[in-house]
């Protein structure tokens, strides 16, 4: 039994088991024949789909019709653990790149929506925002310094929340 | 002449395989650099030698004057092209290339200066007689910056003179606009560029962006290879091209053709040269600017006119007068390039990173695929998205369509996420099919273009083909095709 999550419904988690007579997807059957490796043939309404699929880590992906959907394994020992790390006002790296700019100092109240830092990754400017009201508690990188994705860019701590 | 015997490529991924192939064919040996932050490049395999360069970030190794020149000589070679990006249009390293005694594959440092600079570039465009938009300059006089850019008339674009990259620019309809216009460019061109003088000029609406490829020698010939649309664009940046453009009536093409080779002619131009022009939804056409370098997207011109763009700017590098005229230039059919970028275009064209696992290469008549990554390449946030071109050819605009829709199906690369459906999108909006281009069409036609949404028997599917897949096999074994794939798909 694997524990399946699509990247856009994080929330939803679906429970799948390889049979040889069938993969059961939260529990209905579904005809699935790899024909080489890493490629499938699988039927939806009577067409044919050929689908490839290859796993790096606890991502799968997988290509169907042309598009390309990230598919991510959940190891149940790990999966509490990583959503408590950092906690709530948190924000991580989506990607690597470097600080542009740094709009807030420790210590600084802010409110939910306001910018926080300026990032850049392969050309791309992204705005870090406020997720909730509070105060910024922790603003561990300087204008210039790089991070590698998940690193963490900037905490914040509502007014409740101890040091 | 000054025959080139070992060509030095200050570039990477798939510019660098490119220039490699013509200059194999021509008999020349060819160095690239390589780093150790970049190390799956197909250029690095196929050049006859590579050598290290040095530098942190990665990209910096590139940008390193002295360094780049340095590992030349280091090198042997007697020439040097820039390709495009990094140093190619950079007037300094231009100079400093031919005063190390190298053949620099381009044009002279005082033309590169001259187009580089936007406000020169623009003085000297209209000296030519070449249309500009009309346009006020705060710095000739600040107090009056606000009157004249009334006069200017509306709608009206304000920029950061020292801007670029489409930051900093703020759009002014009405007189109402104007004032918080300014307040807000100059205060964005200040946290960019760390200058807030501006530079207003009238917003041509619905835009197309028509550039023309012209190619100049060093006996004072000059000719265009035809026009460039390139209108498909998010953020600024071109993602789709073809040539001819669409829509476009023969007589205006052919002014704005004529004007282009008049600028080069008049700028002794020598080499590959691209003069990028707006054209409004009535026919007016105005000078952009003159990139004075190889394009990223001179396939679609090279599959248009059958030329090796690159066997030219080599020949004309070595002193040869160009070896056709401009009655010798046969059009036939229509290309189109697609780019394939590290991007989630459904989520605002954000960049990904990732690691290419499975790469399945487009194949079949009329496809060339020029791609910079090999099977098992780290895609990083160290240099641009761009991974790969896709070009076709058709004998009409509708079959080369055709062709680049089954091409962009074809094409994967599994572990990095890439635009290549959102690209198809692109292509099957009956309005593309028109030609109905122009720089807003992907903000006018979001909506068309959001992906289909997964239904339950769908993702059940995808569920049980991701329960069923292996893991990465590029670590493992590289299959032969991709192993050795490379950039010419003719």
């Amino acid at each position: 039994m694997t524990t399946l999550q699509f990247s856009d419904t994080p929330d939803m988690r679906h429970q799948v088991q390889v049979r040889s007579e069938a993969v059961y997807v939260d529990g209905t059957p579904i005809q699935v024949r790899k024909s080489a490796p890493g490629s499938f043939v699988g039927t939806l309404d009577g067409r044919t789909e050929r689908l490839r699929a290859v796993a790096h880590g606890d991502t799968i992906y997988v290509q169907f019709r042309g598009r390309s959907i990230k598919v991510n394994r959940m190891d149940p020992t790990r999966a509490s653990a990583s959503g408590a790390a950092g906690g709530a006002g948190a924000s991580h790296a989506p990607m690597p790149g470097v600080v542009v700019s740094v709009l807030v100092t420790v210590g600084q109240q802010v409110t939910n929506g306001d910018a926080l830092l300026v990032i850049e990754s392969m050309k791309l400017q992204m705005t870090i925002s406020a997720t909730l009201d509070g105060e910024v508690a922790e603003l561990p990188l300087a204008v210039g310094q790089t991070f590698q994705r998940n690193d963490m860019l900037v905490r914040l701590k509502t007014s409740g929340d101890a040091a | 002449m000054n025959t080139i015997k070992k060509l030095f490529i200050a570039n990477r991924a798939e510019i660098a395989l490119r220039i490699v192939r013509t200059a194999r064919r021509m008999g020349i040996a060819t160095v690239v650099p390589m780093h150790d932050q970049d190390q799956f490049g197909p250029a690095l395999t196929e050049a006859d030698e590579t050598i290290e360069i040095f530098g942190t970030p990665a990209v910096a190794a590139w940008l390193d004057i002295p360094g780049i020149i340095r590992a030349a000589i280091d090198s042997g070679c007697d020439a040097l092209h820039p390709g495009y990006g990094f140093l190619s249009e950079n007037a300094t390293f231009a100079k400093a290339v031919t005063d190390a005694a190298l053949i620099f594959v381009g044009p002279p440092a005082p033309v590169i200066a001259l187009m580089g600079d936007k406000i020169t570039a623009r003085r000297f465009a209209v000296r030519q007689g070449m249309p500009v938009t009309p346009s006020a300059d705060e710095a000739e006089d600040p107090a009056t910056f606000e009157q004249r850019a009334l006069k200017v008339g509306f709608p009206l674009l304000i920029k950061g003179a020292a801007g670029g990259g489409g930051k900093g620019m703020q759009i002014a309809r009405r007189i109402e606009d104007l004032a918080n216009a300014i307040s807000v460019a100059r205060s964005e061109s200040q946290r960019y560029f760390g200058d807030g003088r501006l530079f207003a000029e009238r917003f041509v609406e619905q835009p197309r962006h028509i550039e023309v490829q012209v190619f100049g020698d060093t006996h004072g010939n000059v000719i265009h290879l035809g026009e460039r649309e390139c209108s498909i664009q998010r953020r600024f940046q071109k993602l789709i091209e073809e040539s001819p453009a669409p829509a476009l009536p023969n007589g205006l093409r052919d002014r704005i053709c004529d004007a282009a080779v008049r600028l080069a002619s008049a700028a002794r131009y020598v080499n590959a040269g691209t003069v990028e022009c707006i054209v409004s939804p009535d026919g007016e056409f105005f000078f952009l600017e003159m990139n004075t370098r190889l394009q990223v997207e001179h396939p679609v011109t090279e599959m248009v006119t059958g030329l090796d763009l690159v066997e030219l700017q080599l020949r004309v590098a070595q002193g040869e007068a160009l070896p056709l005229r401009q009655a010798d230039v046969q059009f036939s059919g229509h290309a189109i390039e697609c780019r394939i970028l590290a991007e989630d275009a459904d989520a605002g064209f954000v960049p990904d990173t990732g690691k290419v696992l499975v790469l399945n290469a487009p194949t079949g008549p009329g496809v060339r695929f020029d791609c910079g990554v090999t099977q098992g390449a780290p895609v990083t946030a160290d240099f641009d998205s761009l991974l790969a071109k896709l070009v076709v050819h058709g004998a009409d605009r509708t079959l080369a369509i055709s062709r680049m829709r089954s091409a962009l199906a074809e094409t994967s690369m599994l572990g990095v996420t890439i635009n290549n459906d959102f690209l198809s999108r692109v292509l099957k909006q009956p309005a593309f099919e028109r030609g109905e281009t122009d720089t807003g069409f992907l903000e006018r036609h979001k909506a068309e273009l959001a992906p289909a949404v997964l239904t339950e028997a769908e993702r059940q599917m995808l569920l049980a083909v991701a329960a069923s897949a292996a893991p990465d096999i590029s670590a493992t074994r590289i299959p032969e095709p991709y192993a050795s794939m490379g950039g010419w798909r003719n």
